[in-house]
């Protein structure tokens, strides 16, 4: 039984299908919302999934001068790391399907293993646009890794625990929103630098050098890469609203609240991206540090002092 | 060691930036040499859609010449028109009626309102901002409309011919345009306010691209441009041709020299065109559309005329042998003599702002290509025959 019960949970639901498909449409959602508010009509629903059923059956060219481990490699890599982490969380207001104590950090590891891949890829490649954009994706990653994983650790430190299922009980009811708004707001920027959202896709700056890392993939890497990216959008939306937007309860209509609520989320990410220019890496790295950061600090000292009081 | 020195000294990281990029809309070749992210050097080559109309020209009569040139650039067709025909005119000492000259400079700002409107679009897409790009390029059809509903076409109007133009602007066409261009003001207005007070907008473009006066002076740019460094430079102004005299321009100019202050001019050139369309179609004269008698064959003389294209001064050499065709026709559209500055601005400045750096002249490739290069196997600098050179066409295209 046991067994069955795992085997469920890696390939169907939570894990597996089902998330790749969530995560698609997901991410038709973010497409069609950017469009709407661009005053385009934007994809029809099937899109993601036809382009990524497309992809998968493309030949998959490995230019020269790879090392091929690596590059075949690489894709598998992120793909699986987004998807193990998806097992940790309260994906569509269901209780993870994995806990132990401390599973918060290994969670935000698995997820950074996507970027670190895609950085990895383009470095393996002798395109020069990769070269750049493998350079300016782990740059930026080192710029919002810290403030978006010490974002995330303010409720934790709420809850007094590192265990996700244990930190979206406690928290259960209180929108912590509305007493960190800084936290909530670098954690959702902190999600489009992941993901090399505009406008933090200076990775991937089409006008300046192509696809950036990914230039040279084709096929089934480019799609397991964008795949990938599809399952952390949903896990990054998915601890967004678990953490800051009242925790996770047990009723039977939780689940469809709860996913309304990580909708509502989408719908604020599609409209920063869709109101911000494109930031040089500089200029990512500075905002990162000089204000993400210290602002985050900043109320992490709030929250320490208050706890300390209380 | 010292080798090693000399092999990192000699091993640069070079970004090829085209023939084909999606930062380009047309194919031209750029080649920037980085330090990271900086750019320590730049190159151009030019010529990938070179296409042979001025020799084309020599072997068309006057009047299949026009319909040739139109076709010189996508995006101002007009203003290359008036310029063949205005020079044409004066070779045959034919003078257009004035109507038909008003009509020819209101075509000529409407046409600019689209060009500048394209560009703010591009501009905005190239700096990652596409929401911008979306919306001025939705408003942009407004004045594509007009442009259609006078001439019947969005891009080749050809509303000019030899002596005067084809289309009239009637009462409810010029009622349609004065909507038209209500609508495009107040949303230019917009634009503008964006321009200059979005912050993350003013990123990209606030201080970066610096062009002095006097070295745009030295480099010898043209248009929107030079007129963002503070150079007074317009034909509109300087040698008013058509109905400019009695329509006169006020010149606008900006200090700053940077990117933003091309933003700005260009904008701001809008109103300009705005208010120009609309005096025109207040005070359109009355008369014919044509002159009364244009010669098949013209004496043999010679002409320059200048003309103010969107992207600067428009140049073109008319050379007439007493036949129906001309002796030699010569192009020099203004991105040709911008270009240098993308070369010497990009030097020092992010790789991301070398696109911007470089939409911020508007260029316009396949008009300014030119003679193309044949990198000959022999000793540099050969001259090649005419015929050799196309017995070189035919073979390259036979394999």
């Amino acid at each position: 039984m046991e067994l069955v019960r795992n085997v469920t949970a890696l390939l169907i639901f939570p894990g597996g299908l089902f998330l790749l498909l969530a995560g698609l449409m997901y991410q038709w959602a973010d497409r069609k919302l950017i469009a709407q508010l661009q005053n385009r009509l934007g994809p029809r629903w099937f899109q993601p999934i036809a382009d990524a059923i497309k992809l998968l059956a493309n030949e998959e060219i490995v230019p020269d001068g790879v090392n091929r481990l690596l590059f075949v490699g690489l894709p598998v890599a992120a793909l699986a790391g987004a998807l193990t982490a998806a097992l940790y969380v309260p994906l569509f207001g269901f209780q993870p399907a994995f806990s132990f104590t401390g599973d918060l950090i290994v969670t935000l590891y698995l997820l950074s293993l996507l970027t670190l891949c895609t950085g990895l890829a383009g470095a393996n490649t002798r395109d020069r646009f990769s070269l750049i954009g493998a350079v300016r994706a782990l740059t930026q990653l080192f710029a919002y890794e810290a403030p978006f994983m010490l974002a995330l650790l303010g409720p934790a430190i709420v809850a007094g625990s590192w265990q996700i299922s244990e930190i979206i009980t406690t928290t259960h009811g209180s929108w912590i929103v509305l007493t960190q708004p800084i936290g909530f707001l670098v954690a959702l920027i902190g999600l489009m630098g992941k993901l090399e959202m505009p406008p933090f896709d200076s990775p991937e700056a089409e006008t300046e050098i192509v696809a950036g890392a990914l230039t040279e993939y084709s096929g089934r890497g480019l799609a397991l890469f964008k795949l990938g990216r599809a399952v952390e959008l949903v896990i990054g939306l998915t601890l967004i609203t678990a953490f800051y937007l009242g925790g996770v309860g047990q009723g039977a209509l939780e689940p469809a609240f709860f996913t309304l609520k990580s909708i509502l989320v989408l719908g604020l990410l599609a409209l920063m991206q869709s109101l911000m220019t494109r930031l040089r890496i500089d200029q990512t790295v500075g905002l990162w540090w000089r204000f993400g950061a210290i602002l985050v600090l900043m109320q992490w000292l709030v929250l320490i002092v208050v706890k300390m009081v209380s | 060691m010292p080798t090693i020195t000399k092999a990192a000294q000699a091993e640069k990281f070079v970004v090829p930036i085209g023939p084909q990029h999606p930062a380009l809309k047309e194919p031209g070749h750029f080649e920037f040499t980085v330090d990271g992210e900086v750019v320590t050097a730049a190159s151009v080559r030019l010529g990938y859609a070179h296409r042979g109309i001025e020799k084309g020209a020599e072997s068309r009569n006057w009047t299949q010449n026009q319909y040739l040139l139109e076709r010189v650039c996508g995006i101002c067709s007009h203003i290359h028109a008036t310029a063949y025909c205005l020079g044409v005119e004066q070779l045959a000492e034919v003078e257009a009626p004035p109507r038909a000259q008003a009509i020819r400079v209101l075509l000529a700002e409407l046409e600019r309102v689209h060009s500048h409107l394209l560009w703010l679009g591009v501009a905005a897409h190239e700096a990652g901002f596409d929401t911008l790009f979306m919306y001025t390029w939705r408003d942009r059809e407004t004045v594509m409309d007009l442009l259609e509903q006078i001439s019947g076409n969005r891009v080749n109007y050809s509303v000019n011919t030899l002596g005067g133009v084809k289309f009239d602007i009637t009462d409810p066409i010029a009622v349609d345009i004065l909507e038209g261009l209500a609508f495009l003001e107040e949303r230019t207005h917009h634009y503008l306010e964006v321009i200059e007070n979005d912050l993350m907008f003013a990123r990209r473009t606030r201080g970066i691209g610096i062009m002095p006066r006097a070295q745009a002076e030295r480099l010898g740019v043209l248009g929107p441009t030079a007129r963002a460094s503070g150079v007074a430079r317009d034909v509109r102004v300087d040698a008013p041709y058509a109905a400019y005299p009695d329509y006169p321009v006020n010149i606008i100019l900006d200090n700053a020299c940077d990117l933003e202050a091309r933003f700005i001019v260009r904008v701001k050139e809008l109103f300009e065109a705005y208010r120009i369309s609309r005096e025109i179609l207040a005070t359109l004269p009355e008369g014919d559309l044509v002159a009364k008698r244009m010669p098949r064959r013209i004496k043999p003389a010679e002409t320059i005329m200048r003309v103010e294209a969107p992207r600067g001064e428009l140049l073109y050499f008319i050379k007439s042998n007493g036949s129906e065709s001309p002796e030699r026709l010569h192009v020099r559209t203004p991105t040709i003599c911008n270009m240098a500055s993308v070369l010497t601005l990009t030097v020092g400045h992010n790789l991301a702002d070398v696109p911007m750096i470089l939409v911020g002249i508007d260029p316009c490739f396949s008009c300014n290509d030119r003679g193309v290069i044949v990198r000959s196997e022999q000793a540099a600098g050969d001259l090649w025959t005419w015929e050799r050179l196309r017995q070189h066409g035919i073979d390259y295209y036979r394999r």
